[in-house]
């Protein structure tokens, strides 16, 4: 047990939990957004599944890691545009629309990816070679505190930075208090002659774009690899987490980080080799997330029209 | 909206014919899609479809093969229609089906030496128990504390799938296997096979007697009435003096009970063990099928029919072309995305007006 305590392994499981919050972080910043303009996106897992996919294809396609970024966020934004014809256009219950968004993306990228490596077993994966994690200048030197925040991918940097800026554009900007009106009241807006609809397609767009990304960190951050249904309903936690953490950016990244702190508890345990069954360690994220639910369920925030649509005449 | 002279219009009532049609262009649609992904495979699509009506249609024998194939995916098509009823968003007939096949396992493991009739009650009782208890946890949480169903369900899921890993790599795990399986259980709990020359089994029979008392519980009983009424109307329901709170626990329970009997069925009829790969996602076809049925308990017969079909089908068509078998599971996506869709779109009806002066 003595391993557990010094300080290396500390700063090793707390970097972890760090990187691994970072999908989390990133799927639930996007889906605030979308919520918050009256969208209940549940099509976030397939949403993160296409990235992670599109992603490590083009990369390992291109070889380019950028690429991999850019690709996982448009193939997931033509699901959010599909995502909000569904249902801001047709009206379709945001729920079912949600679940086949799922249904779609795990079957496709089950299919394209059995196409396109037919022959290959568990032993020989195709994989490509991962982003290395950035030390930023001066600041990474700080004991601690360097190790652990800033020496990390460019992709955690920038889902770390998204917190205060998605904040700031929902509470100080125009753009975003209309958006907040969208999930409140949308009716004040087209009273104004002002577009539900089109604002609802750019904030379902934007969410799915910040789930591609975190899908993409999936396979090009972390694995390296792509295995169907790789997400393994991070996606779902990543919903849940926008509960969780009541509509705020802040206590989202709370949450991402506790999430992250108990996937890095899994890998550093395994590591370790503590007398715990395999098993239960990796129910744990899935155990804690219900219980997460049921013990934060303040509700305070949320929006009033969420999953609402938004019929004129009404 | 208006685009010249037609304009776009929200029909006053959507009947039988606008719902057909819809049906039909959604399935021709995912047909036609599916048939594009074929094609990019690299397939004659002509040979891929002959491998897969043969797979799926062929004689007596390939057809009772797909029956036996449906038979799972009727029991969770009709748990998840008694569920979305209610507006009880159930995406966990997954792992209750895992809940009911352990428990009936279990069942086998406890009392091996019981009497054939008793044991196969027994088996069937447990799977379904199994498959409540483990609904009823996200059923009990909705009631009382509002947590979203969506995301209970699907971890309870993920949880299964540990559990499940954790008993047939352990304690569960046949001794004389490499793989992570149980030992096969007593002949006494075999389901009879009542078909000659095809595997069909009981669990066939108690799927389709269970559509029918779905149907009958929904239209006849007070209980099927109360489920709709909170599903189209839950505060209106609460004034009504509908308990609520209780109609969903009982609702999550009844389709948790559903989805185990698919689990313990297969285990009984069909397996003989207990495997991770005795569903290929079953529980997520379920509610393919269910919205393909319109939520109706008797509609889910045919449309498992036809995703039965489409499994067997595209088994066939691999072996005989080699388009991967994972095809069935993009063709399930792009069914549902067009059902949601033309669904949709049969509420409105196009018009010719005369243009504003």
């Amino acid at each position: 047990m003595s391993e557990l305590l010094q300080t290396g392994f500390i700063i090793s499981l707390l970097a972890g939990m760090v990187r691994f919050a970072t999908p989390l972080l990133l799927g639930a910043l996007g889906e605030l957004v979308t919520e918050r303009a009256g969208i209940l996106n549940l099509g976030i897992e397939g949403m993160m599944l296409t990235g992670a996919f599109t992603g490590f294809m083009t990369t390992f396609v291109t070889g380019s890691l950028w690429l991999g970024v850019l690709a996982a966020m448009l193939s997931a934004s033509l699901l959010g545009l599909l995502m909000a014809f569904l249902s801001t256009t047709l009206r379709v219950d945001q729920v079912l629309a949600g679940l086949g968004i799922n249904i779609l993306a795990s079957g496709l990228t089950f299919y394209v990816f059995r196409v396109a490596f037919r022959d290959v077993g568990t032993a020989n994966l195709p994989n490509i070679a991962v982003f290395q994690r950035v030390r930023v200048p001066l600041l990474a030197d700080i004991p601690f505190v360097g190790q652990i925040v800033f020496t990390q991918h460019v992709l955690t940097f920038i889902a770390l930075a998204l917190v205060p800026t998605i904040w700031f554009v929902l509470y100080r900007t125009r753009q975003g208090l209309e958006l907040r009106i969208l999930g409140e009241r949308p009716k004040v807006l087209d009273m104004r002659g002002l577009s539900v609809a089109a604002r609802q397609y750019a904030a379902v767009v934007f969410g799915s774009m910040m789930a591609g990304a975190g899908g993409g960190f999936l396979t090009l951050a972390s694995a390296g690899l792509f295995l169907p249904d790789i997400t393994q309903g991070r996606g779902f936690i990543a919903f849940a987490l926008v509960i969780f953490g009541n509509w705020s950016a802040g206590r989202i990244l709370l949450g991402a980080l506790f999430f992250g702190l108990i996937e890095s508890l899994q890998l550093h345990l395994q590591a370790v080799g503590v007398g715990v069954p395999q098993q239960l360690l990796l129910a744990l994220p899935y155990v804690l997330t219900i219980v997460a639910l049921v013990v934060a369920r303040q509700t305070s925030r949320e929006p009033q029209s969420l999953g609402v649509p938004y019929v004129r005449s009404a | 909206m208006t685009l010249g002279t037609l304009q776009i219009q929200p029909r006053l009532s959507v009947g039988w014919r606008e719902q057909t049609a819809a049906l039909v262009l959604a399935l021709l649609a995912a047909g036609a899609v599916g048939s594009l992904l074929i094609a990019t495979a690299g397939t004659s699509v002509l040979a891929a479809a002959r491998a897969f009506v043969q797979g799926a249609f062929g004689d007596g024998r390939i057809f009772g093969e797909t029956l036996v194939q449906s038979t799972p995916l009727i029991f969770t098509g009709v748990a998840i229609a008694l569920a979305f009823r209610a507006r009880v968003w159930n995406i966990g007939a997954e792992g209750q089906f895992f809940a009911g096949a352990t428990a009936a396992l279990w069942m086998t493991r406890l009392l091996p030496g019981l009497p054939r009739p008793i044991m196969l009650l027994l088996v069937i009782a447990g799977a379904a128990v199994g498959g409540a208890v483990w609904a009823a946890v996200p059923g009990v949480l909705r009631a009382r504390y509002g947590s979203n169903e969506v995301v209970t369900t699907v971890m309870m899921n993920f949880i299964m799938l540990f559990v499940l890993s954790f008993l047939l790599t352990g304690i569960w795990q046949d001794p004389g296997s490499f793989y992570a399986q149980t030992e096969r259980i007593p002949d006494s709990a075999y389901f009879p096979r009542f078909v000659p020359g095809t595997r069909l089994h009981l669990g066939f029979a108690l799927a389709l007697l269970c559509a029918a008392g779905a149907f009958f519980l929904m239209r006849r009983t007070v209980v099927g009435y109360e489920i709709r009424a909170v599903g189209s109307n839950a505060p209106a329901a609460r004034l009504n003096g509908v308990n609520v709170a209780t109609t969903i626990v009982l609702v999550m329970v009844l389709s948790g009970a559903l989805a185990g009997l698919a689990g313990g069925s297969e285990v009984a009829g069909l397996h003989h063990r207990l495997r991770l790969d005795i569903s290929t996602g079953y529980g997520f076809t379920g509610i393919i099928i269910a919205l393909l049925a319109r939520l109706n308990p008797l509609g889910v017969v045919p449309a498992a029919v036809l995703f039965g079909a489409l499994i067997n089908g595209s088994t066939s068509m691999q072996i005989a072309t080699g388009v991967p078998v994972a095809l069935t599971a993009a063709i399930q996506g792009i069914t549902l995305i067009f059902v949601l869709a033309f669904d949709a779109l049969a509420r409105y009806r196009i018009r010719t007006v005369r243009p504003d002066v």
